[in-house]
């Protein structure tokens, strides 16, 4: 830890009425030049990813090498298990027999595809995350429930009294300013 | 989960409408209050007087168990011939049970059948408590439940591996992977509920552990943005593992080469049971439960009115496997397949053939009836019955296939000790312990679902009303 991370991050936290005004102040937020926007609601929205201008998602591409690795790793290990490693004669059957071998196969593609999907996902969101600030806020807790916030990460780049007053601008409920704690 | 063309098809059918899947105006904070209302509520007589039950039954199954593993299973009424009797019919039982969760959740999400958002949560819970209590079985069959970790293939000192071309080791990759993703899925699922009630709750332990089990989410716009892919990628994986779980366990029979079991109609006649046998277990459970939780406008007579139909489809898919299966036993020629189902139906197990008809053939005929597909009691008892006919149907498939083999010098009938019962009845127990925790502590339908089906109904009547009204309408006056 060096000690210029002490400063820690700015983030100012605006809440709108509905979701569709959160989703405006999004795409002007980002249009002013501020990059390091979020929303946060209780539900996913309609248009939210198109808002904040995000990528196609990764999800499908780890699900699949999960799968992948799933189907090669499990049907390689029967074929070296039971067919090279110990060949092993059962009522006659080839030691490497494939028919037998498709259930446990299929079990292993999609077992190691969803546990790739999920883990991939968490590493993705970086959660588990014991602290964010924005939870400084209490009245930040609505946004699971029924609030809809936008939080902008003023950083070292703006004053956070301009990203307030553009929020306010934008229409917002309410305006916050909360600081990272780093010790 | 949006329906580009809800608006048009709602516009068009006018007034073919079904009755809405919520009851009332709704919004975001009412839905909070509403849904979450029943976590933050002191249990009251009732859920404890049932918890108190099922833990004397949860008690009783830790019993029977000690019974079983300290003495062996020469406590149970299995001999030989019959070498599997309640436990693998009890495995099935359960594991067919835990199927409609799987169903509802990612099935009908895929074909995005709205009615099943309120019901999901539910059902999941019961699928991962089905499997477990599924799991106990063939863990204590196998008579030296410690030793349970040879099935898996790990470098031992006895060079010895397991073997991939036996069904009862698919079954282990079977169910032991349904067990993780229907856990994982469950989990993912309840997440951002888990959010909700951190930031709802009153006091600082809940605050501290439902924020542990919330992983810190905090509604981010970037996280649903994954979220929502990885949750239909999960659904879509479930899919196809619902359906080969059962196969799988149909195997163990099908693969052998004995009269009764050994036959090419079984995995899907197995599936269908398991979702029959299923959705009879939701129902029996939601009944009282949406009662008991005030969820009765979120889960309304037409979430249980589909069900109800889903009853009758699957129960005329299993009538229509007994008929298959005793037709070719017939036509087959086989003096041994043929005698097999006779014995079945006049054989000294005939009263639990006969309740198997019953229950699964007859009974659920009455839900051609919207009457009774609307009746609450009607339901209940129905969903019973059809619990109970799957049982003795897999019982049936069992033991009188086991019963009189080959050899007339061998045969023997079984007859179910008090370890047998003990562990059957333990096992509801256990799984009405778990069942009610849940309904105590977690969200018992999908809350975060909910509000977003709920966010497009809105718009959507919006919209048919020939105006752009706001996303979340303020709904001063309802």
């Amino acid at each position: 830890m060096t000690t210029t991370l002490l400063a820690g991050q700015h983030y100012v936290l605006a809440e709108f009425i509905t979701g569709e005004a959160l989703l405006d102040a999004t795409v002007k937020m980002r249009q002013r030049g501020f990059a390091d926007v979020d929303t946060h609601s209780p539900y996913p929205l309609h248009g939210g990813d198109e808002a904040l201008g995000l990528p196609r998602s990764k999800v499908p591409r780890i699900a699949l090498a999960g799968a992948m690795i799933g189907l090669f790793g499990g049907l390689g290990m029967m074929v070296y298990l039971n067919g090279i490693n110990w060949a092993l004669n059962v009522a006659g059957r080839p030691a490497i027999s494939l028919p037998a071998f498709i259930p446990i196969t299929f079990e292993t593609t999609i077992l190691v595809s969803a546990l790739s999907i999920f883990f991939g996902l968490m590493a993705m969101m970086g959660l588990p995350q014991p602290y964010h600030p924005v939870f400084d806020l209490e009245s930040f807790r609505s946004a699971c429930n029924d609030g809809f916030w936008l939080s902008v990460n003023a950083g070292e780049t703006h004053e956070p009294t301009t990203v307030v007053k553009e929020l306010e601008s934008l229409g917002a409920k309410s305006v916050s300013v909360v600081q990272e704690q780093v010790d | 989960m949006a329906t580009e063309h809800g608006t048009a098809t709602a516009a068009a059918l006018g007034n073919l409408e079904q009755a809405p899947l919520m009851i009332g105006k709704q919004d975001n904070t009412s839905l909070t209050q509403s849904l979450y209302q029943h976590v933050w509520a002191k249990p009251d007589k009732g859920w404890l007087a049932a918890f108190a039950i099922a833990l004397a039954g949860a008690g009783a199954l830790l019993l029977a168990i000690t019974v079983t593993v300290a003495r062996g299973i020469g406590m149970w009424g299995n001999n030989v011939p019959v070498g599997w009797a309640f436990d693998i019919t009890n495995f099935v039982w359960w594991i067919g049970i835990g199927h409609a969760g799987t169903l509802i959740s990612a099935i009908l999400f895929l074909f995005q059948q709205k009615w099943r958002t309120a019901i999901n949560r539910f059902a999941e819970a019961m699928t991962i408590f089905a499997v477990m209590c599924a799991g106990l079985f063939p863990l204590l069959h196998t008579g030296r439940p410690w030793f349970a970790y040879f099935m898996f293939p790990y470098p031992a000192d006895t060079l010895m591996w397991p073997q991939f071309k036996s069904p009862l080791i698919w079954d282990v990759f079977a169910v032991s992977t349904y067990f993780t993703v229907s856990l994982l899925f469950w989990f993912l699922g309840l997440i951002p509920d888990l959010a909700g009630l951190r930031d709802g709750s009153k006091s600082k332990t809940a605050r501290v552990i439902y924020g542990l089990l919330a992983l810190g989410w905090r509604g981010s716009g970037r996280h649903w943005h994954n979220y929502k892919v990885a949750y239909l990628l999960l659904a879509g994986l479930s899919t196809p593992l619902v359906v080969s779980v059962h196969t799988i366990v149909s195997f163990d029979f099908a693969v052998s080469v004995l009269p009764g079991w050994h036959t090419t109609i079984f995995p899907p006649y197995f599936v269908a049971g398991a979702v029959f046998s299923g959705f009879a277990m939701v129902v029996t459970w939601m009944v009282p439960a949406r009662h008991f939780l005030g969820l009765k406008h979120v889960i309304t007579l037409r979430h249980l009115e589909a069900m109800n139909k889903i009853i009758l489809a699957t129960g005329l898919l299993v009538s229509y496997g007994y008929m298959m299966e005793h037709f070719i036993a017939w036509y087959s020629g086989n003096p041994f397949e043929w005698f097999v189902f006779k014995n079945r139906a006049t054989g000294p197990y005939a009263p639990v053939y006969m309740l198997m008809l019953f229950c699964n053939v007859v009974t659920p005929n009455i839900f051609w009836f919207k009457k009774a597909r609307t009746s609450i009691p009607i339901m209940f008892i129905a969903s019973i019955m059809v619990n109970i006919g799957m049982w003795c149907e897999r019982f049936v498939i069992i033991v009188t296939s086991l019963h009189r083999d080959f050899l007339p010098a061998s045969w023997d009938l079984f007859r179910p000790t008090w370890v047998d019962w003990t562990l059957y009845i333990g096992t509801i127990g256990l799984f009405s312990t778990l069942f009610l925790l849940f309904l105590k502590f977690l969200p018992a339908v999908a809350v975060t679902e909910l509000k977003e089906m709920n966010d497009e109904t809105l718009h959507e009547e919006a919209h048919a009303l020939g105006h752009d009204g706001p996303r979340v309408a303020p709904l001063a006056g309802a």
